[in-house]
């Protein structure tokens, strides 16, 4: 610099320098800063400095856009940059990775495993928990729903819907709603009429099956829910009766590809003689939700309309159906306390005295999750399952991260000696850590490409198991961020602990070839590792023995009666009287055992349940199921009778028989002390002629009720025995029931289904239980085993030594095998004596659910401990075998 | 032996060089040949022609002394090598035979 002190010499623009200094070669900067300088003071000295500042601004662009000034000639010395040393990280990651094939592949798996169990689980989760989250103003939408009290029991039960005369008083009495708009579904088969055609006929939804999608609708529904129309007045189109509109899709599965203007006005057809009108088409919501409606029909239809009108009393007040919906809109900042006081008001104005019902509010991201609030359309998800998943998720990816500490850690013998060396070389811990870190990124990274690839094909094989629609987008934004979280999240707890330890050896001591720093604690910290493996495995594998023994249980146990071979047809409503002719006429076939009319089957999904009185010392009132049938329903069913006789032949319900619970709920302590006793059924006087054993009518969740069982002189379905089930012999009598069938009823397709089928339902949700847990032990299993196999496979290389020495002083193999498994027999133990109280706990509260159910008993975690033993003795002998059959000449030799 | 083709640019520059003799250096390049051309030039231009005369081998170059108002920087010299000052001559020679060549009263005349 110039030493002159007075006046401060002008000086080039800053800016301009640095960009010259950036952009010039080194090679070159110094002559033509110089240069420019020079030029610079001559300027500022002949035309003023201003002159000569934007002079240099222009002469230092002049070179920065020449390339012979921006080419940088090789330094033959370059200084390593960031970007080199992370090329270097790579390069001998690599170099580690492919010559410790088998430890990368049992890694790799490991980490693949339960990454795409993570990944698998956050697809499901996700779809479910973004159910109905894409409404506008959603957290201000909710449902109208209710609690009911039983007026004899007392008993609480809520309910997803109100009585249909509710969202209507509600709108006009009860202040601060914005809107209120009510909906009541329907089902129907829809007819499109074709000109002189037959009309297009599309079969009614098969309920779980199908979508629910023909609701009666108040127009208010679309200021609620927001949809793009397409075709037709969102003002007016749902005013007038007989009107409706379509969504999109489902216009063009009624209509064809016409465009949305021109199915205005074209007509459907709803339980065969409503004929309504499109007046709009909108656009189908393309994310998840449960209001998936697609035809919605004007709400005075139901008023217009004398059939709909019969079916759906718009003033009832003391009765509740499910198909009764009704929604409501808060304004901003409203609570749903505030409404309570009024609710109570309406309720005491409106309910008849016996209808204990109280009017709430449940928020629309609710309706996904809570089963309590029943209805006809939103498929419930279990919202503990959810969690459970998702804990699941975190515990194999943890396994699987614990894997990969213990396996890199027992490979550390043979990385202490590089570390010395890079030590030795001036590396410093934190590029140490660095290395290690980008090792476990390469692995983590490939584990979760193949993930990745791994999810579409899991997602479609276990098909079943996750609901339709769930489905991965890898580009989208949410999905990627949660990639990368998953691999950093990962990276961190696979590879943080080993790459701290191996970084901290000191080069003294490494290099010196031995491994004192590989002593005790650490192999403390990798014994525990096993155990918390072993433990979440044997977890699992009880929770595995359990839910199968408990499945079992309820496979197996005694009904109380038979539904092997039972046929069941439902012939078509209101053409019951028919039924007796069809029946008549199966007996006959030689295929059919017996057969017999009934109202309910012993055990299904709907019952029936009625109050009836007992006058005897006291007066009892008691809730029982019933189930009705003719004289053939309890010889049919192979029903035990304890007591009397069954029922004889009747037109109308003459005499009852009661089951077991039944006879004790009166408080008999004999089944035959009840015969002949008077109850009274709807105003009338029965009485009791015989006693049959209890059977159950449903899941095994519910206890067996006090049921009775009489003969009406109506019925609803029919069910055959058949003497077989299969084979041509089967086929046969179907086809000959086929027959029968249309001759009855020409106009109705030929239905039916097997009780045993309709059975086996009952328990879906526990199949889907089964099926989680064995998949999650499967995987917790395998990836406990990896990780002892790394721990064994440490072990005998840092005993090699000893074992040679032992082997020279007599030692046999089988004793040296003992010595080798003995340590990991133990922690097995330990993981044993951890997990049974835990899974002990977890299992018993899984088991609370049920009435019946196959007991813990003490076995099952004596026979998962030796399952676990003999799992962890297989994959340690792999090692121990090859370490005690090593010659102890080589062993002892290499120092 | 193929020569090096030699733009006009460099070689006025080159000549330049030769003219200036042992203080042949950027600024000194830049006015000598603006006070003989009569041209404005860009620095960056001069730098461009000497690297590339330099890779040619028609010059070579050596670090000269650091001045104050270079802001302590040191000057490039330039010297003409053997090479640079056959292609000169070269040149030389070739306009000479063609001007030589025209016979008198060809050329239109002009004033100077």
């Amino acid at each position: 610099m110039n030493p002159m002190p007075q006046p401060p010499r002008p000086t080039p623009p800053l800016l301009a320098e640095r960009l010259l200094a950036w952009c010039c070669a080194p090679e070159l900067l110094e002559e033509v800063q110089g240069d420019l300088h020079e030029r610079f003071h001559r300027r500022v000295a002949l035309f003023g400095e201003r002159s000569a500042r934007r002079q240099y601004v222009w002469e230092v662009l002049g070179f920065i856009t020449k390339p012979f000034a921006i080419k940088r000639q090789p330094n033959p010395y370059p200084t390593p940059t960031n970007m080199d040393m992370l090329r270097n990280y790579l390069k001998i990651a690599y170099r580690n990775l492919t010559k410790h094939k088998a430890s990368t592949l049992i890694n790799l798996s490991g980490l693949t495993l339960g990454v795409t169990a993570c990944l698998v689980i956050y697809v499901i989760t996700s779809f479910e928990l973004g159910f109905d989250t894409f409404h506008p103003d959603g957290e201000r939408i909710y449902r109208m729903v209710g609690t009911f009290t039983n007026p004899t029991t007392g008993e609480k039960s809520p309910m997803g819907f109100v009585p249909n005369a509710v969202p209507k008083a509600v709108r006009e009495e009860i202040s601060g709603f914005e809107t209120v708009a009510a909906f009541h579904n329907i089902e129907s088969e829809v007819l499109i009429p074709n000109g002189r055609e037959k009309p297009k006929q599309f079969d009614q939804r098969k309920h779980g099956v199908d979508n629910a999608e023909i609701i009666i609708v108040e127009p208010q529904y679309f200021d609620i829910f927001k949809y793009q129309w397409l075709a037709g007045n969102p003002q007016t189109a749902l005013r007038e009766p007989f009107k409706m509109v379509l969504s999109e899709k489902k216009a063009r599965t009624y209509f064809g590809d016409l465009p949305p203007d021109q199915v205005l006005g074209k007509e459907v057809i709803y339980w065969d003689s409503i004929r309504v009108s499109v007046a709009g088409v909108v656009k189908d919501w393309d994310q998840s939700t449960d209001l998936t409606f697609t035809d919605f029909i004007s709400f005075p239809t139901i008023r217009a309309s004398a059939q709909m009108k019969r079916s759906i009393n718009l003033d009832e007040w003391n009765d509740i159906w499910s198909a009764s919906q009704a929604f409501v809109k808060l304004p901003e900042g409203a609570t749903t306390a505030q409404f309570a006081p009024a609710f109570r008001q309406f309720a005491q104005r409106h309910f008849p005295k016996n209808f204990n019902f109280e009017l709430d509010l449940q928020p629309l991201s609710d309706l996904h999750f809570n089963a309590d609030y029943g209805d006809n359309y939103a498929r419930k998800a279990h919202l503990p399952t959810l969690y459970g998943l998702m804990g699941v998720a975190v515990f194999i990816l943890l396994i699987a991260a614990i894997n990969f500490i213990n396996l890199s850690t027992a490979q550390s013998v043979e990385r202490a000696k590089e570390v010395g060396i890079r030590k030795v070389l001036g590396s410093s811990r934190r590029s140490l850590i660095g290395q290690f870190m980008s090792e476990t990124f390469i692995l983590t990274a490939l584990a979760v490409v193949t993930s990745l690839l791994l999810v579409k094909p899991i997602l479609t094989s276990f098909q079943s198991f996750i609901p339709a629609g769930v489905d991965i987008n890898p580009t989208a934004p949410r999905v990627l961020v949660f990639l990368g979280a998953l691999t950093i999240l990962t990276m961190i707890m696979a590879g943080l602990y080993p790459s701290l330890a191996l970084s901290s050896y000191r080069p003294v001591i490494t290099l010196k070839g031995q491994n004192a720093l590989l002593g005790n604690q650490k192999g403390r910290l990798r014994q525990g590792l096993i155990v918390f493996q072993f433990t979440v495995s044997l977890v699992f594998i009880i929770g595995t023995i359990i839910v199968g023994r408990q499945l079992n249980f309820m496979r197996n146990k005694d009904l109380g009666f038979r539904s092997d071979a039972v046929l069941v047809l439902s012939p078509p409503k209101g053409a019951g009287n028919k039924l007796s002719v069809l029946y008549d006429k199966v007996r006959q076939l030689s295929g059919v055992q017996k057969a017999t009319l009934q109202v309910l089957e012993p055990m299904g999904i709907s019952y029936g349940l009625d109050k009836v009185t007992y006058k005897g010392k006291t007066v009892q009132t008691l809730e029982a199921a019933y189930k009705m049938g003719d004289e053939n329903y309890i010889p049919f069913y192979e029903m035990k009778l304890l007591a009397g006789r069954t029922l004889v032949k009747s037109d109308s319900s003459r005499e009852l028989v009661v089951n077991e619970s039944f006879v004790k709920a009166l408080g008999f302590k004999q089944p035959a002390e009840a015969l002949n006793k008077s109850l009274q059924w709807r105003d009338k006087l029965y009485p009791i002629v015989g006693v049959v054993a209890d059977f159950h009518q449903q899941s095994m969740h519910e206890k067996i009720a006090p049921t009775f069982i009489t003969t009406v002189p109506y019925a609803r379905d029919l069910a055959v025995k058949l003497s077989h089930v299969q084979g041509e012999q089967f086929y046969m009598t179907l086809g000959e029931i086929r027959q029968l069938w249309q001759e009855v009823y020409p106009d109705t397709k030929f239905e039916y289904s097997f009780m045993d089928d309709t059975l086996a339902q009952f328990y879906e949700k526990e199949q889907k239980t089964a099926r989680l847990v064995n998949t999650a032990t499967a995987i917790a299993i395998l990836i406990s085993c990896l990780g002892l196999f790394g721990l064994a496979t440490f072990t005998a290389q840092q005993r090699t030594k000893e074992i040679g020495v032992r082997k020279v002083l007599g030692a046999s193999v089988s004793s040296i095998i003992a010595l080798l498994s003995a340590d990991f027999i133990r922690l097995v133990f330990i993981a044993i004596l951890i997990a049974s109280p835990v899974a002990w706990w977890a299992t018993d509260k899984w088991l609370q659910d049920f009435a019946y159910k196959a007991d813990i008993t003490w076995w099952v975690f004596v026979l998962a401990g030796l399952l676990a033993m003999g799992i962890a003795l297989l994959t340690v002998s792999f090692q121990s075998v090859k370490a005690a059959l090593m010659d102890p000449a080589k062993s002892l030799r290499t120092e | 032996m193929k020569r090096s083709y030699l733009g006009e640019f460099e070689e006025i520059v080159l000549l330049t060089v030769a003219v200036l003799g042992s203080g042949a250096y950027g600024v000194a390049i830049t006015d000598e040949l603006e006070q003989q051309t009569g041209r404005s030039v860009s620095i960056s231009a001069v730098h461009a022609a000497l690297h590339r005369l330099e890779e040619k081998g028609m010059l070579s170059s050596r670090m000269g002394d650091a001045t104050a108002e270079r802001g302590g920087r040191r000057k490039r010299l330039f010297t003409v090598t053997v090479l640079g000052s056959r292609a000169l001559h070269d040149i030389r020679a070739v306009r000479e035979q063609l001007w030589n060549s025209i016979l008198p009263n060809t050329l239109p005349a002009i004033s100077i």
